[in-house]
């Protein structure tokens, strides 16, 4: 400061018809210590800087705050990881960000209607089960009654045959009346000899018997199909 | 044998001993079994120590301390750790001391430990936070969980069920330990 105010000094000595502009000017001290370049100064030169020692009380309250600060960060930061990951995973699924009680309320009315939609099948099929079950009776109920008339036919069938048969049973040839069987057999015979036209018509009896008793006589008779 | 007492004159350091290079390869079957002490580990009351299970040495580097490899198992603070652990990293600070036999029972006798510090499982959210997600959730008083990650030379855990923290979290600074308490004079 000092070369500036000499400067300033200087300055009003000039004759006054020269601008004060262009003349003047003002000069910084640049160090205010020794510059750079210089070495240690010799009153400096075998000092050794002193190493503070923190106090025990100090170290300790320090220690403590620091402890329960970064407690807390790291706290706060997982919290947050934890949400940015919940709305990560909410908003990729629906693209609806959902809180988690929203959330289980929709997954709540899901489960609603599915037990909705369950009761109702459920009863669908208890009904059609049933109609089912019905039919199925009353089917089989009309096979065994068919079944049974069936068999009562059967039965009757079975009946007619067997009494027919009894009536034929009269005129059976056993050994009791085998004799007189032969003996009528001889007493009537049966010619089976018979000539048929173009009608259809049949003519039993011959005009030249082999046998000696038979009697010629033409018998005319419609063949029977 | 008593420590040279050296005078040094300079910037000052807390460490005070041999590197661990210096003190194994002079001791008979690399010193294992020895036990070893850090200077600046014997600020706390409880106990911490090492003894040596296996040496490993490792080339000398130009211009640099020279490191060795040390298994060892390590007592913290009156906790011994499960596992071994090895020293390379640190292996070449100044700050080793080798046990005298006569005086290790001074270190294995030595049974203080540190009361354990339970830490609250849920604290308050901070101020904005908690008008944020109070004005989301309409829940006045959210809480948050804890993020504690407990490794070996950690001394506090979370509180379990039922057991009572014997920290306070909550916001502002809190009340200070017995040994602190003029630090705050005049202002809690």
């Amino acid at each position: 400061m000092l070369r500036a105010g000499c400067q300033l000094l200087t300055q009003s000595t000039l004759p006054t018809g020269k601008t004060v502009g262009n003349s003047f000017a003002l000069e910084f001290v640049r160090w205010r210590r020794k510059p750079r370049w210089l070495p240690v100064a010799k009153s400096k030169m075998f000092r050794v800087p002193e190493r503070k020692k923190q106090s025990e009380e100090e170290r300790t309250e320090l220690m403590r705050l620091h402890n329960q600060y970064k407690t807390q960060l790291r706290s706060v930061r997982q919290f947050l990881r934890e949400e940015v990951v919940r709305h990560e995973e909410t908003s990729t699924a629906d693209h609806i960000v959902l809180t988690p009680e929203q959330e289980e309320a929709e997954f709540q009315k899901c489960l609603d209607a599915n037990a909705a939609w369950n009761a109702a099948i459920a009863k669908e099929r208890d009904q059609r089960l049933a109609k089912k079950r019905e039919e199925k009776v009353a089917y089989i109920q009309e096979r065994l009654e068919a079944q049974q008339l069936r068999e009562e036919e059967r039965k009757e069938q079975a009946n007619q045959r067997v009494l027919l048969e009894i009536e034929r049973s009269k005129n059976y040839i056993t050994r009791e009346n085998l004799d007189a069987a032969i003996e009528t057999a001889l007493a009537n015979p049966v010619d089976h000899n018979f000539a048929i036209d173009m009608a259809g018509n049949l003519y039993h009896g011959r005009s030249t018997s082999q046998l000696p008793d038979a009697t010629p006589e033409p018998n005319q008779q419609v063949l029977s199909n | 044998m008593a420590q040279k007492v050296i005078k040094y004159i300079g910037r000052t350091t807390d460490f005070r001993g041999n590197t661990l290079w210096e003190l194994v390869s002079n001791l008979p079957n690399w010193g294992v079994g020895r036990l070893l002490i850090r200077n600046m580990f014997q600020r706390y009351p409880e106990p911490c120590y090492m003894r040596i299970l296996k040496v490993q040495s490792v080339d000398e580097q130009p211009g640099e301390i020279r490191k060795v490899r040390v298994t060892v198992e390590k007592t913290w603070r009156g906790v011994t750790q499960p596992k071994p652990v090895e020293i390379y990293s640190t292996s070449y600070k100044a700050d080793y001391e080798l046990v005298p036999q006569d005086q290790e029972a001074k270190y294995l006798n030595n049974k203080k430990k540190v009361e354990p510090v339970i830490l609250p499982t849920k604290i308050e959210l901070p101020p904005l936070l908690r008008e944020l997600v109070s004005e989301e959730t309409g829940n006045p008083n959210p809480q948050m969980k804890v993020h504690y990650k407990l490794t070996d030379n950690k001394m506090a855990r979370l509180a379990k069920d039922g057991e009572k923290p014997t920290v306070n979290f909550a916001l502002g600074v809190g009340q200070p330990k017995p040994v602190s308490a003029k630090l705050y004079e005049g202002l809690l």
